[in-house]
């Protein structure tokens, strides 16, 4: 049941065009800021994202479907579920939730940014980048969200120049996907680099104090993929 | 003709003035580029929003500074709250007391606290004011058959 599902999304994406394509790309966005949501959510839908916010690490984990209840499995229908000590099921499929990013804002009330951050990447989502955002400069407070696996720590107020740094995280994952098919629906031509078809975890770190060029990115280990 | 021209005229002199003034700083140019056809109201929007948020703030912070038994904690993060989404529209000199604010907290200071949230309404109505002058000078203009472009 897993073929059949990859493999019509292969085929609705291969008749659409590119820039419908990118559409599809999701962020969870958390913040408890109505404020800083609604700014969010300008600066991601004009980069032709879906956007989904929530007010709360809480609501981002449910909506994650991580939160603590074991018996969560209802929505694992059609899932090869995993062996071992029943972690959750695979996100991609879970209910059609499907997401590509996560951005947060550090300082909330309640479960802060960087506790939803180690949630994150201690589940079965481990691999989708997060973006850590505060108001607040603090040095060891960057590396620690780095360290704990944040890909990019933005300062706010968020400005448009801001996407220019989550561009590369702005290509179409298409993850199980993408072995068999060929690299024509996820190429970011605005960049400089040959940018590619990119695995969630091969991206690099860069921390917001230092703004270099995106010229680090390492490339996927799948010889298929063709580069342009 | 004359008439529109004047207005905006008027117009751009007045929102030059919001920034010479330090009332509002980059970020609100920023919000004001995020405007387009698509998303026409974009800064009335948030901007309401901040005013929403604020007087709520405002209160909060009002009753916490008015508890026999002031709880700083509390205080504190009402002001951070309201210091960033000043910080998020642009309302500078409103962001630059809420940092004074945050320091009186630290230093549980209640009557630097006082002193801040004194002058944190008094700033806030100000550029409250003025905000309301701006959007109501930009409808005058479409009104009028001008536009109003960033």
């Amino acid at each position: 049941m897993e073929f059949v599902n990859t493999r019509k999304l292969q085929l609705q994406q291969q008749l659409q065009p590119p820039q419908q394509q990118q559409q599809h790309f999701h962020v969870l966005a958390v913040d408890d800021s109505v404020i800083d949501r609604k700014l969010l959510e300008r600066l991601l839908r004009g980069s032709s994202c879906k956007v989904t916010c929530v007010d709360s690490g809480d609501k981002a984990l449910k909506y994650l479907g991580l939160v603590d209840d074991l018996d969560d499995t209802t929505s694992s229908v059609s899932l090869e579920t995993s062996s071992s000590s029943s972690p959750p099921p695979q996100p991609l499929e879970q209910e059609g939730i499907k997401v590509n990013l996560i951005m947060t804002d550090y300082c909330m009330p309640g479960m802060s940014g960087y506790d939803l951050l180690k949630r994150v990447k201690g589940s079965s989502w481990k691999d989708v980048p997060v973006v850590i955002m505060s108001s607040e400069n603090v040095p060891s407070r960057i590396s620690m969200c780095l360290e704990e696996g944040a890909e990019e720590f933005l300062l706010k107020p968020l400005q448009l120049s801001d996407l220019d740094k989550l561009q590369p995280y702005f290509v179409k994952s298409l993850d199980n996907t993408c072995e068999n098919e060929p690299a024509n629906s996820s190429i970011d031509s605005d960049n400089d680099d040959n940018v590619i078809i990119i695995n969630n975890n091969s991206i690099s770190k860069r921390k917001a104090i230092s703004p270099e060029p995106h010229h680090e990115r390492s490339r996927p280990k799948m010889k298929e993929l063709a580069v342009v | 003709m004359d008439g529109i021209v004047q207005l905006q005229r008027q117009l751009v002199d007045y929102n030059a003035s919001l920034f010479h003034e330090g009332f509002l700083d980059d970020q609100f140019n920023q919000l004001q580029q995020l405007q387009d056809e698509s998303n026409p109201d974009f800064v009335v929007e948030v901007v309401t929003l901040f005013f929403e948020d604020a007087d709520r703030l405002l209160n909060e912070l009002t009753k916490a500074l008015g508890q026999p038994s002031i709880d700083f904690k509390r205080l504190d993060a009402h002001v951070h709250q309201l210091k960033g989404s000043s910080s998020s529209i642009g309302a500078q000199r409103v962001h630059r007391v809420c940092i004074s604010f945050r320091n009186s907290c630290e230093e549980q200071n209640v009557e630097g606290c006082l002193k801040n949230l004194q002058q944190v309404k008094h700033e806030y109505s100000l550029v409250k004011s003025k905000l309301e002058t701006l959007f109501r000078m930009e409808q005058q203009v479409l009104a009028a058959g001008g536009s109003v472009s960033r």
